[in-house]
């Protein structure tokens, strides 16, 4: 009785924010449309596509960690397994590639599964070194493959791709279809799959079980007392993370034509936190902002070419001190602030 | 007879450096809830002190050593003061990741500066003894034997820190009850200061015998950092002996595989075994209840 009671205020509480979210993605989403009929530059528009993948893995890990709470450091593991599940899928079986990449999707959910099932009985930091340790062990195992699989003229070809990875198992079809303005057609299929990714964290934030693993977050006494069980809510929002983590992996290796084991580095990873850090865990435009942030700053402190790791590591640690709720957890915390002044006065 | 040795000299020596890497962290750990992901970056950073001091400057070995601990135990007391005693600050609401994260940026930042500042490519460290000791058919390099020995040597002065000192009570107050120790007049901001203090020492040491039988490279810390989680995990984090056990242990275990199977699957093998042991004790082996900071 209370429960329902309590979801539908939450429900009529939520409308406002819901209009401000919806008037914020379809405002985007039209930029993101009119913006590579703008700009002439492929380089820039090469740039955006990157930042989309960089800001749908981030989007997913904030909805695993941000508001489910569940501290896994094996994002980066998951999206790998989209991409060389897609790469491997193609060259070994001929799959389509958009077969593939679908496929890679469910490989990575199929992984996150066995994985969620090994790790998220434990909780907390516990999860997060289980993941990371596993991370670590698939990439190990890539890095030190050296048995020949099959043969490619006179190279030898590992099973896994080994240290080289994989490359040339085909695109999106795209420089057929639109001859020199490739481009423009691999940024409206990443913006498609990325479009996808924010709509289902949208839905599942707001869903019923969006409010489950919140109240998980918050209060987990108190949440498992109402009968949510955490095990199967976090598996669940483990699984489905990883399904778009994985499509994005797909996508990212066929916009490439190459996966290699260097999207398992830990800077890579760090990008990642960095962004959903910088813009606000727990928010869901976050990662978007944090995304625009980050990428502007690495390409301003491109220049600086060395110091630019360097760079990136302080920024987090800053944010994280310094900031704690990142730039849209800062802003609204302003505005609740100004709000309440109002009211007072 | 002889693979019977070499796998025991090749377990015992990682042993000896896998606890001393796992009683940094757990000590970190068991105090504040404190999962510090910059500890491999200090390993690396004890190593270059000792570079710097023995080959570069020309002192003696034992001088790096103390440099090394010195440069470890400073910047374990900056981490301090800098990032975890704000972050303590804002509350303990998530400080248990928000700490992972910020020392994951540090980490990154202090490596970046190891190779900006020493350059990439792998350089030989000066901490080096020669000799051997056979016994029967078995033979144990003289520097293997100087790494248990300092090791455990370290762990006992530890050993004795925390347990006879007045710090050592002071720390491990703090860790059973915050709150307690505070309203007992423990000062708890100074001895966090001399938990990080003195797992910095430990990463220092640690990373000078660690780089003594691999080479100096800024990662050099990586690895033996991600196989010493894992052992606090399997011991329980928090749990100061249990970590030692659990390190020579698993280091053994791990040096079985190896020479058996060959040097790729040590690790994998490893964690399945660390996650078979999780499933069956979720606290792990000698984990009691978990010290929860609210």
């Amino acid at each position: 009785m209370t429960v329902q009671i309590s979801t539908a205020t939450a429900h009529r509480r939520l409308s406002a924010p819901v209009r401000t979210d919806l008037a914020i993605g379809a405002g985007l989403l039209a930029l993101a449309i009119v913006a590579p009929f703008v700009i002439d530059s492929k380089y820039l528009i090469g740039q955006l596509i990157l930042a989309m993948f960089w800001a749908g893995i981030a989007v997913q890990w904030n909805l695993l960690f941000g508001y489910a709470g569940v501290f896994s450091l094996a994002q980066m593991a998951l999206f790998a397994v989209g991409g060389y599940g897609t790469a491997m899928l193609s060259i070994y079986l001929g799959f389509n590639i958009w077969l593939a990449i679908a496929s890679g999707a469910v490989l990575a959910t199929v992984f996150s599964m066995l994985v969620g099932l090994a790790c998220l009985r434990l909780q907390g930091v516990y999860v997060a070194l289980l993941t990371f340790a596993i991370a670590n062990v698939v990439y190990f195992l890539i890095m030190t493959d050296t048995a020949c699989f099959r043969m490619q003229g006179t190279t030898c070809l590992q099973f896994s791709g080994g240290a080289a990875g994989f490359s040339r198992f085909g695109d999106f079809g795209m420089r057929q279809l639109l001859r020199g303005n490739w481009v423009m057609g691999n940024y409206g299929v990443v913006l498609v799959g990325f479009v996808l990714t924010m709509l289902a964290s949208w839905i599942i934030i707001h869903s019923p079980m969006g409010l489950a693993f919140r109240a998980l977050r918050d209060n987990q006494p108190y949440a498992i007392a109402r009968g949510i069980n955490r095990f199967h809510t976090q598996l669940l929002v483990f699984g489905i993370s990883a399904f778009f983590t994985g499509l994005m992996g797909g996508l990212y290796a066929a916009h490439f034509q190459a996966i290699g084991p260097s999207i398992f580095s830990l800077s890579t990873l760090l990008f990642i936190m960095a962004i959903a850090v910088v813009g606000g865990v727990g928010t869901f435009w976050g990662p978007v902002v944090g995304t625009v942030v980050l990428m502007v700053t690495d390409e301003i402190m491109r220049d600086m070419g060395q110091f630019r790791t360097l760079g990136l590591g302080l920024l987090i640690a800053f944010f994280v001190v310094a900031l704690p709720g990142g730039i849209v957890g800062q802003v609204a915390a302003l505005r609740a602030r100004r709000h309440a002044r109002k009211q007072g006065v | 007879m002889d693979i019977f040795f070499a796998v025991l000299v090749s377990g015992l020596t990682n042993g000896a450096l896998y606890a001393l890497a796992t009683l940094g962290l757990s000590l970190a750990w068991g105090s504040m809830g404190m999962l510090n992901m910059a500890h491999g970056a200090m390993l690396a950073l004890g190593g270059y002190m000792v570079f710097t001091t023995a080959t570069t400057l020309g002192l003696p070995l034992w001088a790096g050593m103390v440099a090394a601990a010195a440069a470890g135990a400073a910047f374990g007391a900056l981490l301090y003061l800098l990032v975890v005693r704000p972050l303590l600050k804002h509350g303990g609401r998530g400080f248990e990741t928000s700490v992972m994260i910020a020392t994951v940026g540090v980490s990154i930042a202090l490596q970046n500066a190891l190779l900006l500042y020493y350059g990439g490519q792998p350089l030989r460290q000066p901490f080096a003894v020669s000799g051997a000791i056979s016994w029967g058919k078995g033979v144990m390099p003289m520097l293997n034997v100087t790494i248990v020995v300092v090791s455990l040597a370290v762990m006992a002065v530890m050993g004795l820190l925390i347990s006879r000192t007045r710090m050592g009570r002071a720390i491990r107050a703090t860790a059973q009850n915050r709150e307690a120790a505070l309203l007992m007049g423990v000062p708890v901001e100074r001895t966090y200061l001399q938990v990080l203090g003195l797992s910095g020492a430990l990463a220092g040491i640690c990373g000078v015998l660690l780089s003594a039988v691999t080479q100096l490279s800024p990662t050099l810390g990586a690895d033996p950092m991600l196989k010493a989680f894992i052992m606090c995990v399997v011991a329980g984090l928090g749990n100061l002996p249990g970590a030692v056990i659990a390190a020579f242990g698993l280091a053994m275990i791990e040096a079985v595989v190896q020479f058996n199977f060959g040097a790729r699957w040590g690790f994998p093998v490893l964690l399945l075994l660390v996650i078979a042991i999780l499933i069956w004790r979720p606290n792990g082996l000698f984990g009691r209840v978990q010290i929860r900071r609210m």
